[in-house]
């Protein structure tokens, strides 16, 4: 489909480059041997052309953790901890962090503040997007609580932010089947699921908020927007999709320096579509593998990842706006290389032979609920 | 002369019926008979039983767990957290040379591998109702798939 809306002519700002640079990461751990037993390698930035006459500044995103309650699980608790060391460290500090949802695995108040206090380490700024895990089990009533409204926007230092909510439009498909908040949560936790359709979307309302925040807004000025979701269509039997997607290209068309960056995918992901570039952040919590089908043919592949490291394959990024007025975002991985040299090392060379089937379960009522 | 290499040729056969009958073994004609539409059915029946017990083991269903007596995790984790589809099982690479048990394994030895160190969970054992309906949902899943054993 992308191929369909990428017309001749039709590109984001060429300014950006896409460089491959490697350079030892210096571990941001207080304490740590630098650049010795916890180092790893940013092999890869996106480098683009963000703002005019900008200050530099640093941002950081961090995302997917998934917590569960510390009883049951503490290996995704250890990893957004010391996502949120690194990020305290970090000196300069960073501006603000952006926190990109799905902070919680089953929206279980319990997660949600556990969550709250690890990101407590973080003393900079803060500001959220709920993920679906977030969401679904009391329509987000304890996420508002704890971290505000789901869409908002600020400018800061020539550039204007948006924070998109993604997750909260689902159609309703609980209702008629008489599912109790905790079958519906299970079944929006569910990545393959099918009972919940194509619950991703942005919807009318906030469409229109979108068109109305970015009317005083010059046309080449620098947007940047955060969603949990791709705002592209990738692989819609795993939601990764944004169903309104298109609608969403429409209200941004006229503007030639828009930049999403977004969760859930959990993968490295590039992709352009007209003016606008999106960049799919790593996850804190587990990897997923690449979609049979639909990876953005921009997209560098990660590395193939070792299921049996906890560490391998996730972590946050770094968003540093230079005095140069670009804009490098280093994937802050934990472990090995991140992007595979050889197709046998690359995570889309495990795509080549998968041919995959939708799942039989949830089509037949008995047998639905997994995960409750 | 032709005629007695005949009658040995029919007395032999004759004798082999009767050894085969005196033995009390079947004489394996079940798979001469044609299958009936209902058998088919049947069979498949049978098969998509199993796909999905599976397909509820591998997303993590507990009442199943219990039913079958497994713990396929302890950490709330379940297969399809990092396989949605059971993708980037390759069930048609197997067996081959798998690097994490350092060992040539069957898709049965990488089942229990994840449920131990990816899922901290208690090994099934390799002939259980629960490994033969995991490794029937993997192969249903991904069925199409070209087999290459060997690769990775």
């Amino acid at each position: 489909m992308d191929r369909v809306l990428r017309q001749p002519g039709e590109h984001p700002d060429r300014t950006m480059e896409l460089t491959r640079r490697m350079f030892l990461h210096k571990s941001l751990l207080a304490g740590a041997a630098a650049g010795v037993a916890s180092a790893g390698w940013f092999p890869w930035l996106n480098t683009l052309d963000l703002a005019f006459g900008a200050e530099a500044f640093k941002f950081v995103w961090v995302s997917d953790s998934h917590l569960y309650p510390k009883t049951l699980n503490t290996r995704f608790v250890d990893k957004v901890t010391r996502a949120m060391k690194e990020v305290q460290a970090m000196s300069p500090p960073a501006d603000f962090l952006i926190y990109g949802g799905d902070l919680a695995q089953l929206g279980d108040p319990v997660e949600l503040d556990l969550g709250a206090e690890i990101l407590k380490e973080v003393t900079i700024k803060k500001v959220f997007i709920p993920g679906e895990h977030d969401w679904y089990l009391d329509m987000g009533m304890k996420w508002e609580k704890l971290f505000g409204n789901s869409s908002w926007t600020f400018d800061h230092k020539g550039v204007r932010f948006i924070g998109l909510d993604t997750v909260s439009r689902g159609p309703d498909y609980w209702t008629a089947k008489k599912m109790t908040p905790k079958e519906r949560m299970g079944h929006m936790a569910t990545l393959d699921g099918s009972v919940a359709g194509s619950w991703a979307g942005v919807g009318r309302d906030q469409l229109l908020w979108l068109s109305t925040t970015l009317s005083n807004w010059p046309k080449n000025r620098p947007v940047v927007i955060f969603s949990h979701n791709p705002l592209y269509e990738y692989y819609p039997p795993w939601n990764f999709w944004v169903r309104d997607w298109r609608e969403v290209h429409e209200v941004l068309k006229p503007f030639t320096n828009v930049t999403n960056i977004h969760g859930h995918t959990h993968q490295v992901l590039y992709n352009e579509i007209g003016k606008m570039r999106s960049i799919g952040m790593l996850a804190t919590s587990w990897t997923w593998p690449y979609a049979p089908e639909g990876v953005p043919t921009l997209t560098k592949c990660k590395v193939r990842v070792d299921p049996g490291d906890p560490f391998d394959g996730v972590g946050w990024s770094k968003l540093t706006v230079s005095a140069a007025e670009k804009l490098e975002n280093d994937y802050v991985m934990w472990r090995k290389d991140i992007l595979g040299e050889t197709p046998w090392d690359s995570g889309c060379a495990d795509n080549a032979n998968q041919i995959l089937s939708p799942r039989l379960a949830d089509r037949e009522w008995p047998y639905y609920g997994a995960y409750k | 002369m032709k005629r007695l290499r005949k009658m040995r040729t029919i007395l032999g056969a004759s004798l082999c019926l009767l050894l085969v009958v005196a033995s009390g073994q079947n004489p394996a004609f079940a798979h001469k008979a044609k299958h009936t539409p209902e058998q088919l059915k049947a069979f498949e029946q049978a098969f998509l039983e199993q796909v999905k017990v599976g397909d509820l083991l591998f997303h993590g269903d507990g009442d199943t767990q219990k039913r079958l007596d497994v713990t396929l995790s302890n950490t709330g984790m379940a297969c399809a957290m990092c396989h949605p589809f059971a993708s980037d099982t390759h069930p048609y690479t197997f067996p081959k040379f798998q690097e994490q048990v350092s060992k040539f394994a069957t898709l049965r030895d990488m089942i229990n591998w994840c449920i131990e160190k990816a899922a901290e969970g208690e090994k099934i054992e390799d002939d259980s109702e629960a490994m033969k309906a995991l490794e029937t949902y993997i192969y249903w899943s991904t069925r199409g798939s070209k087999l290459e054993p060997g690769t990775h």
